[in-house]
């Protein structure tokens, strides 16, 4: 064991040298040997994870290597994570799964658990509904749902996922959360179910809706988060329309609670180093996800207040453990 | 026409071609060795089409798709291990002829009918896709719950003997995947506090537990004759199915083209409902449905050419509503996405040109598979040569390093030791595996889709009798059940007679 501690150092050490050489940022001492990305989910997640590993491996001495660990609605992989060793050679690819999966009662641990390193990117909602409503914004839906007085079929992928809590957060916003009533279908094919007209709205991904908008097919009324998003530049915001409604979901790194500030300082500097390049920049419009670094202390921060939110409103729909 | 030609010319480049040779061979190799699938070449495929140019990165993962959907025969015939669960149905037939010594016939039959259904549902799409996708869009939950409550009914088919352990077979393939994360609700069920349970069971690790597994106690279970296996060997031929039998199955070809195109084009269904309706289908309607399950070769061409046939189908929704059929179709969305394609309704205006590139790769994706399977062949018979103890040592480890590979799971690989034991016990009481694979396909889509429907008719069960559709595959089920009760209950009234004279 010993011995192969040695030859290990030893190969680091001239594979340190030489990345230092190479670039300042890396580290003497961290990482010696590959580090392992846990990924909890398939599409999205797992596409812009894939990218990102292999942009970080070039600032780093070794590389990150992706491991798909899903299931249990991100339970899996956070569990693996949260037993491996401190180290910063074992970290998840997290997002608000952690937060709603505590609440929900899937995993016996919380966001503390975890050491945040760096926010990657941000993905936010958007409310779809069919062309031939005629709706253009928010408040066209509004009036005519409390004149007509019918329930509104909203689609969601599953009670108590992301675009759940977002619809039911907007549709509170906006005064109609009585008149909701939800359609679960467990994947995304809420555009074909708009396009049939069997639901009247849906809150999914902008990418999902962007091919059908330009086709003149479906409308998007507002996006959820704080910005306008690339796909559809023409919509605008919940806030804009005067709903107060501030949601987007992030996807960031973290490391198991009590790892070292030196390496995750060097995580968080590959990080912003590969959300910052041109080939990141360029994926997000075709991916469609917003890059959106925001170093540790500040991810933090806005964990712990994300915490908060969902614990609130999932104790409003009944769903809290 | 301009926009075909400059397709052409980007998808004929030396790059192109090869990078879908490359994909074809990968998909062979993961889709034809037990264990391993092609979910997970798709999978490992993906990161290294970042840095191509569009067409050829699409083109090695439509060749990887093609390759693995076409080579999951390979060891569902030699080994009676289906590589994919869309070749389980394969399994029925192909097994048994590998057994008569007519292995290299089954596989040769195998690839020709693959790339006829394959060219066939590719030629569908290219002229149709506008209105096949309109009808997918009219597939509402009611609709697929019905189409897939048919695809149930094809267990009557697969029971052998004895309906009732057919039935306890495909119950038991229901109720296996309830266990874990319920996506509609999002509540555990049957998970008992445990992690590793909330991921479910794994469909491709209960495949590769359900046809291994007892592969490999058996082949150490029981003590074959030596004479017999020396048999085998000497009679092991590469010899390749004749024009005359692919002429006569042409009809059969055509109609199950159709169906797996169909089938295919349906979101949210995909290859192994196709195979075992195209399976039960030409059962059915065979002049000797007595030798089916005994190495019919219309029970290989049948299911094969329905399996390939929808891949051209859900590219339909793959391209025209941006809507992946199954996990492999999901990572080649995923490719396209990366290289700014967008499915969707506006893709046709957008990319016509990648568009067209992709039909012309999809073309040679098939012109690899069928060459480098029909060279193939003469290598892959020589695998029944292997001594039975060697080989299950050799699919013991590929299925241990396939189940953990799907999901990074220790938990899978018991899973898959669990199921598989299970599964040997099943084998013993004569009950028999398929119809828990189809269970397993058809259970989730089967609940989601009923629960969805109910959620959108506010619990009002009208929905599933005002659509015509829906009627028209509830009746089909019906019909099925009905034919198999009465031949059922003739064949049984003989032997019951008897039964009760020895009594």
């Amino acid at each position: 064991m010993t011995k192969i501690k040695t030859l290990r150092r030893a190969t680091t050490g001239l594979l340190a040298a030489a990345a230092m050489s190479f670039a300042g940022t890396a580290q003497a001492e961290f990482p010696d040997r590959p580090i392992e990305m846990t990924i909890l989910f398939g599409g999205t997640a797992n596409s812009i994870a894939q990218l990102l590993t292999d942009l970080m491996s070039q600032e780093m001495s070794q590389p990150i290597v992706p491991v798909s660990r899903t299931g249990g609605g991100g339970a899996v992989g956070y569990s693996y994570v949260v037993n491996t060793p401190a180290d910063g050679y074992n970290i998840v690819w997290n997002s608000n799964s952690i937060n709603t999966g505590n609440h929900m009662g899937r995993i016996d641990f919380n966001y503390e658990a975890f050491t945040p390193i760096a926010r990657v990117s941000t993905e936010i909602p958007a409310l779809a509904v069919n062309a031939s409503t005629g709706w253009e914004d928010l408040s066209d839906m509004v009036e005519a749902v409390q004149a007509s007085g019918d329930v509104l079929r909203v689609g969601i992928s599953g009670r108590g996922s992301f675009t759940h809590l977002t619809s039911a957060a907007l549709f509170d916003a906006l005064g109609i959360g009585e008149q909701v009533a939800y359609i679960a279908y467990g994947d995304g094919r809420a555009p074909v179910e708009l396009l049939a007209e069997r639901i009247d709205a849906a809150i999914q991904w902008p990418g999902q809706f962007a091919s059908y908008v330009e086709a003149g097919e479906l409308n998007v009324l507002a996006v959820t988060g704080d910005t306008r998003v690339n796909v559809l530049p023409d919509v605008a915001t919940a806030m804009e329309q005067g709903y107060d409604v501030n949601i987007s979901m992030w996807r960031g790194l973290a490391a198991p609670a009590g790892t070292p500030d030196d390496v995750v300082a060097a995580l968080q500097a590959a990080a912003e180093a590969a959300v910052m390049s041109d080939t990141f920049q360029e994926a997000s419009d075709n991916i469609g996800f917003t890059p959106a670094f925001l170093p540790a202390a500040e991810f933090g921060a806005l964990i712990a207040e994300d915490d908060a939110f969902y614990g609130a409103l999932l104790t409003e729909l009944g769903m809290a453990q | 026409m301009d926009i075909f030609l400059q397709a052409l010319a980007s998808a004929m480049t030396p790059m192109a071609i090869a990078s879908i040779g490359l994909g074809a061979l990968i998909g062979l190799i993961f889709g034809s060795i037990p264990g391993l699938t092609f979910t997970v070449a798709l999978a490992l495929a993906l990161p290294i089409t970042f840095s191509m140019d569009p067409v050829p990165a699409i083109g090695l993962l439509l060749g990887t798709y093609i390759g693995g959907m076409t080579g999951g025969s390979v060891s569902a015939i030699l080994l009676g291990i289906p590589g994919t669960p869309s070749a389980a149905a394969t399994v029925l037939d192909g097994h048994p002829m590998t057994k008569q010594g007519n292995a290299s016939i089954a596989l040769g039959t195998a690839v020709i009918v693959s790339v006829f259904g394959g060219i066939f549902s590719l030629i569908v799409m290219i002229v149709s896709v506008d209105l096949v996708s309109r009808v997918a869009i009219s597939f509402g939950p009611a609709e697929i719950f019905a189409l897939v409550l048919f695809g149930l009914s094809t267990i009557c088919g697969l029971c052998g003997g004895s309906l009732i352990k057919g039935l306890i077979s495909g119950a038991l393939g229901l109720m296996i995947m309830t266990v874990g994360l319920d996506t509609i609700d999002g509540v555990q069920r049957m998970t008992f506090g445990s992690v590793n349970m909330m991921q479910g069971v794994n469909l491709l690790v209960a495949m590769i537990g359900l046809f291994a597994v007892p592969f490999i106690i058996e082949a150490f279970a029981v003590k074959t004759s030596m004479p017999e296996k020396s048999q085998r060997i000497s009679r092991v031929k590469a010899e390749l199915p004749s024009i005359g039998l692919l002429g006569r199955n042409l009809w059969l070809m055509i109609k199950c083209s159709i169906m797996g195109t169909g089938i295919g084009a349906i979101p949210g269904t995909g290859g192994a409902i196709a195979s075992f309706l195209a399976y039960d289908h030409a059962k059915r309607f065979s002049k000797k449905p007595e030798t089916f399950g005994k190495g019919n070769i219309e029970g290989v061409v049948a299911p094969e050419t329905a399996n390939n046939a929808v891949t051209g189908g859900t590219l339909i929704p793959l391209l025209s509503l941006g809507i992946p059929g199954d996990p492999a179709t999901a990572i080649v969305l995923a490719g396209l996405m990366i290289h700014g394609i967008t499915p969707g309704p506006a893709l046709f205006m957008n990319h016509a040109g990648e568009v067209y590139g992709m039909y012309v790769a999809v073309v040679l994706a098939y012109l690899w598979v069928l060459g480098l399977q029909l060279v193939g062949i003469r290598l892959f018979v020589h695998v029944l040569k292997i001594p039975r103890e060697l080989l299950a040592v050799g699919v013991l480890v590929l299925c241990a390093i396939g189940a953990f590979s799907i999901r990074n799971s220790v938990f899978d690989i018991y899973s898959m030791g669990a199921i598989g034991v299970a599964a040997y016990v099943l084998v013993s009481f004569r009950v028999p595996i398929t119809p828990i694979i189809l269970g397993m396909v058809l259970g989730p889509t089967l609940e989601n889709e009923f629960r969805t429907a109910m959620m959108l008719s506010m619990g009002d069960p009208e929905i599933f009798y005002s659509s015509p559709t829906v009627l028209v595959f509830f009746s089909l089920a019906l019909l099925v059940i009905g034919l198999q009760a009465v031949s059922e209950f003739k064949a049984k009234k003989q032997p019951k007679n008897e039964v009760k004279a020895d009594a």
